[in-house]
């Protein structure tokens, strides 16, 4: 797109915004026939080529990103243009500049996600062209095969797993990570979250590519799983004993010690581990925040 | 569990409590904690009571009391329906108003009054019941819309569901002839709480200025002390310069997931104006990592992406 006036994402104040504009370097790698996944060491995703076109997933998180993931996509597979987007969610850092990345595009996402999109009208992130409903969508997109699968509230509004069979390899943003930089696990929907990926699990897979940081084989998925239920029992146990859970230091040094010796070892740990352990506990003092995050899974005033 | 003949009398530790969401085994001796409340009259026939950090309101009527909310234990809830009995004693409580839906300010109804009737917003009482929490008994009135008025046992006062602010369904009551607006978790005196959790940012100070459209000077929040008008512009007022200064805070490539490195940009920017706030160093840099997320991520949800309505009450 011109220079002239970069899309702004939901940011409204004034002046311009640099950052938006910077094109990141973008490291691709090739991880099964025909597919790859591309980080700018923060973020991934991946794409794959079809017969004469690309199906890219999501877009990083701002224009100049966008652009250099077209950019990275034109270098590997030369002559094929994006004519697909997957959305994982609606989060504009994964999901919110198919304007500066292929703006004709047909563009899949769940429908719920669509629904937030289509509210959110943010400055660069189009509105899917093709919302999905239901829990298993088969997709088959020139020559390209794959399943997206919604398996219940995890992160964000319809977030979708992309299931590659054949290749025995599973994509899915912003769930488990092969390290323990959660932070404040923004927009985790914690009631259901260990089950609904627990649940992945029946699925043959031993390559996950997640939202960020570096891929996982199935063994380290289920760690990551282990962890995040590790905390959650571990944040109840500080309520019980008494610790002062809304003091960040108090309750960082409890889920320090008690889980430094299982998970210390994972990247991120010293710095992330009180503050997923913050928000955990939240959780269960305040009940979960909506109706994605019950017993009973749903969305109020959609 | 939900046995109530093993509760126990109001004033004394229950041997079974209800455990809310809590998953592990085993007693759970700190939800059964009796938390000395104190209580005032604030206006007319309102009340106001404390633990010291949670807060809520009850009402006299003329055959018996209302509470709104059931403080976040079912020892509190005990404790706080000691302190009503204790200033009307021969007035039970016979209804019940959710604020909101979260646990912490109305899980325990089953503690406090497990035969009252209870009301709250249909926003609030969808999630309640798809909940299933331990001891969060399922509204059996709701409201819907925007304000409806309420005359029980003589008392009269309006639920007003403003839009989303935090939580689901979150209702505030308004009592005109007393000129007092009660609102739960969203004015609160100083900065705001951690990480804002389960506010809707995008239409939160917007939502919440609606209420300057009624006549009111006395607010009393869900937690701390009351303030005036003056007190709840001063709040929201914070709420808007740290969405300003959380996409500065971008703008100047802070690292959103380093706490540290955002406290200390909070602070240097935000410490001038606001550093007087109860609880500041505390919380300030929570606040803005929390609004940076939200300015990298768009909002959380349909409650985080609708725009605000502005039109008066």
């Amino acid at each position: 797109m011109a220079r002239g006036r970069e899309r702004r994402g939901i940011f409204t104040i004034e002046g311009p915004l640099p950052f938006l504009m910077r094109e990141p370097k973008l490291q691709v790698e090739s991880v099964s026939n025909r597919v790859w996944t591309v980080s700018d060491g923060t973020y991934r995703t991946l794409f794959v080529e079809g017969h004469g076109s690309v199906v890219a997933f999501d877009t990083f998180g701002t224009p100049g990103g966008a652009r250099a993931y077209r950019k990275a996509i034109a270098r590997t597979v030369p002559g094929k243009p994006i004519q697909t987007i997957v959305y994982s969610h609606d989060h504009v850092d994964h999901a919110g500049f198919a304007a500066d990345l292929a703006p004709h595009a047909e563009i899949l996402a769940d429908e719920m996600a669509a629904r937030v999109i289509a509210l959110r009208q943010a400055d660069g992130q189009l509105k899917p062209t093709r919302p999905l409903r239901g829990k298993r969508n088969p997709v088959e997109i020139d020559g390209v095969t794959f399943e997206l699968l919604n398996p219940g509230p995890t992160h964000g509004t319809g977030n979708l797993a992309s299931y590659f069979p054949d290749r025995k390899l599973l994509f899915m943003s912003d769930t488990i990570l092969a390290n323990a930089r959660y932070g404040l696990l923004p927009d985790y929907h914690v009631a259901n979250f260990v089950r609904v990926m627990h649940g992945l699990l029946e699925l043959e897979f031993d390559t996950f590519i997640p939202g960020r940081y570096e891929v996982l084989n199935r063994t380290q998925f289920e760690r990551g799983c282990d962890y995040i239920e590790a905390l959650q029992e571990a944040t109840q146990q500080a309520f019980v004993q008494g610790i002062p859970v809304w003091i960040l230091d108090a309750i960082t040094a409890y889920v320090k010690d008690r889980l430094g010796p299982r998970f210390g070892n994972l990247d991120g740990f010293d710095q992330h581990v009180g503050l997923s352990a913050f928000r955990i506990v939240h959780h269960y003092l305040m009940g979960g925040w909506g109706l994605e995050d019950t017993a009973s899974p749903g969305l109020n005033l959609a | 569990m939900g046995n109530e003949e093993q509760q126990g009398s109001p004033m004394t530790q229950s041997k079974c409590d209800h455990r809310g969401i809590f998953t592990i085994p085993g007693a759970l001796p700190i939800q059964s904690a009796w938390r000395d409340i104190t209580y005032e009259p604030v206006r007319g026939n309102v009340w106001t009571a404390s633990e010291g950090i949670y807060r809520t309101i009850f009402l006299e009527g003329k055959r018996g009391t209302i509470a709104f909310d059931t403080f976040s234990t079912p020892g509190g809830a005990r404790a706080y329906q000691g302190a009503i009995q204790r200033v009307f004693p021969q007035k039970r409580i016979h209804t019940i108003i959710y604020s909101h839906d979260h646990l912490d300010h109305t899980g325990y109804a089953a503690d406090l009054q497990p035969d009252a009737k209870i009301i709250s917003h249909e926003l609030c009482a969808k999630v309640v019941a798809a909940r299933k929490s331990d001891g969060q008994l399922v509204p059996h009135e709701t409201c819907s819309g925007e304000r409806q008025e309420f005359r029980i046992d003589r008392v009269r006062f309006e639920l007003i569901y403003p839009g989303p602010t935090h939580g689901d369904g979150n209702v505030a009551a308004y009592f005109p002839e007393h000129r007092l607006l009660f609102m739960v978790d969203t004015v609160i005196p100083g900065v705001g709480y951690t990480f804002f959790p389960d506010w809707h940012i995008r239409p939160y100070v917007q939502t919440m200025r609606r209420f300057l459209s009624l006549k009111w000077d006395v607010f009393v929040p869900g937690h701390f002390w009351l303030v005036n008008r003056k007190g709840f512009q001063d709040n929201l007022n914070y709420y808007e310069v740290i969405g300003e200064t959380a996409q500065r805070a971008i703008r100047d490539g802070i690292d959103g997931e380093d706490l540290d490195q955002v406290t200390r940009y909070a602070r240097r920017n935000l410490g001038r104006q606001f550093g007087h706030l109860f609880r500041f160093d505390e919380y300030t840099g929570m606040n803005l990592m929390r609004y940076i997320c939200h300015f990298r991520t768009g909002g959380w949800g349909i409650e985080g992406n609708l725009k605000a309505r502005t039109d008066p009450l």
